[in-house]
């Protein structure tokens, strides 16, 4: 930035701090001042964790990522969408990919990516199939990013408390996967369904820091 | 990113394909039983083989003799990246907790030493050395005056960081492929940003300016090489796409040919080639793909050969491509 011309921004930041018109305080700082002074406490935002390679831009807009008569265990995804206040977030924008049950990426089309339509309650689903193992990573995985303005944007996965990896033990074995640096990233997996028509059901609210 | 692919490369296997030139055995250096090649960095003067090893250290090999020069203990650091000033008299180091080195060489004299907040994706020296670029994980990328050894510049950080760097020829501008899928150019002593393009779907893993500067070739996960007009930001064309996503990319000298070194996206364990380019054609002129050659670095030298390292437990071999 030019200083020329006048006072520039640090040194009016300078005066006001100076004169007492101003206190600084960093906005999560503000935002656990707030909470604490209503006797609440703030949630942790989600663990973030790595892009990974395969991100693709402009991915079309639908809550379905299986097509009729995909192989692989049917899944559904949901969850809500929160800031640190525990506040539900409107209208976020949630990017979604992963593998088919094989464990391919599709690099050429958009398999298995979506950007989610946007909710404005908060909430968030989509229907999917359960990833295979990517012969590169150690564990099945759903790739996110979230962005909400004001917001910092979230880049994690989502991990399967399933996977054969963690034998059943995800607690203990979770850090298996060297990339799997939070045990809250792994989720429990509901089979729901009648017998005929099984399917797996994930919850897994994500959490966004403010700016 | 290519963060979790590099490491991959050192597992390629390679069979000849398509041959304009042949691959040569140059050198064979046996290693003691406890040391493991990662991966190396080649001086583009042809003098020095760095090997980055499993015992966190660096071994300076002569290039043309194949004999140890110089053993650096990086104090336990795991290196995840290096590269070479293109005059070979500098090594630059980047490391998994964000520590970043540079050796002068051949004194192995300690010149810039600075840790930046996370691990280090790439790294890159200006041709005329006076500065050098750091891509931190998640963050943004880092222009330090070696002279000074004072940072001149930080770049806003996309939201997944820097996965390659390149400086401009003459050290003017730095680009960088980032992990939301644009390529950015950089003001290298403002940080400023130029221009920056949009369009690529994919992350590019590798970048390298065109000789005269004026175009900047790109590639990636996309499997192709972009070439982008350096002053406006638009994709001018797109070689042929390959079977393999692009995981590194070097030039020669005379700014005529370009090595890529692919990587099977499907399962990266699986053999992918290495071609060389022809830029005036723009059409691949040789495609290395051999059994029992797994490179593990590369880079063209100053008289026209590619020469590329492979590696296995016991030895890392020194190949050469080219007149």
């Amino acid at each position: 930035m030019s200083d020329r011309g006048g006072l520039n921004r640090r040194e009016i930041l300078q005066k006001c701090l100076a004169l007492g018109s101003m206190t600084l305080i960093a906005s999560s700082d503000s935002a656990a001042m707030l909470l604490a002074f209503e006797g609440k406490e703030l949630r942790k935002p989600t663990p973030a964790n790595e892009l990974g390679p395969f991100y693709k831009k402009r991915a079309p807009e639908t809550a379905m990522l299986r097509a009729a008569g995909d192989p692989g265990m049917p899944l559904s995804v949901s969850g809500q969408i929160l800031d640190t206040r525990g506040e539900k977030l409107p209208d976020v924008v949630v990017e979604v990919w992963q593998t088919d049950h094989l464990g391919h990426y599709d690099l050429d089309g958009y398999r298995y990516r979506a950007k989610l339509p946007a909710d404005s309650s908060g909430n968030y689903k989509f229907e999917s199939v359960m990833p295979g193992h990517y012969p590169d990573r150690v564990c099945q995985h759903i790739h996110y990013l979230v962005t909400a303005p004001g917001h910092k944007p979230l880049v994690t996965q989502l991990y399967f408390a399933t996977d054969p990896v963690f034998e059943g033990d995800p607690d203990k074995n979770f850090n298996r996967d060297p990339l799997i640096h939070s045990r809250e990233l792994v989720r429990p997996v509901m089979l729901v369904g009648d017998p005929k028509d099984i399917h797996a059901a994930v919850s897994f609210e994500l959490c966004l820091e403010r700016v | 990113m290519w963060r979790a692919l590099a490491v991959i490369a050192v597992t390629l296997s390679l069979a000849p394909v398509l041959f304009a030139e042949k691959l040569h055995l140059e050198k064979t250096i046996s290693l003691p039983g406890d040391v493991v090649v990662r991966f190396t960095a080649i001086s583009p003067a042809g003098t020095f083989v760095a090997g980055i090893c499993r015992d966190q250290k660096l071994r300076l090999w002569d290039a043309s003799s194949g004999s140890l020069s110089r053993t650096l203990d990086l104090a336990g650091e795991k290196l995840t990246t290096a590269r070479f000033s293109d005059n070979g008299q500098l090594l630059a180091l980047g490391g998994a907790g964000g520590r970043v080195r540079i050796w002068e060489l051949p004194s192995a004299t300690l010149k810039l030493d600075f840790s930046a907040p996370n691990s280090i994706n790439a790294l890159t020296i200006s041709s005329d050395r006076k500065l050098l670029a750091a891509a931190p994980l998640e963050e943004g990328a880092e222009i330090w005056d070696l002279s000074s050894a004072k940072q001149v510049a930080k770049m806003r950080a996309p939201f997944s960081g820097t996965s390659a760097l390149a400086f401009s020829p003459d050290g003017r501008w730095l680009a960088t492929a980032d992990g939301d899928t644009s390529i950015r150019l950089y003001d290298a002593r403002t940080g400023m940003l130029r221009n920056s393009t949009d369009d690529l779907l994919l992350e590019s893993f590798a970048i390298v300016f065109s000789t005269d500067g004026k175009y900047l070739l790109t590639g990636g996960a996309d499997k192709v090489i972009n070439v982008i007009d350096a002053s406006n930001g638009k994709v001018l064309r797109a070689l042929a796409k390959q079977d393999d996503a692009l995981l590194d990319l070097r030039q020669s000298r005379d700014g005529k040919l370009l090595a890529a070194a692919y990587v099977n996206a499907d399962d990266p364990s699986k053999p992918a080639p290495v071609v060389i380019w022809d830029l005036e054609t723009r059409s691949p002129r040789t495609r290395i793909l051999e059994p029992g050659v797994a490179p593990n670095g590369g880079e063209f030298l100053s008289d026209g050969r590619l020469l590329m390292t492979s590696g296995s437990e016991k030895e890392l071999k020194i190949w050469s491509v080219g007149p």
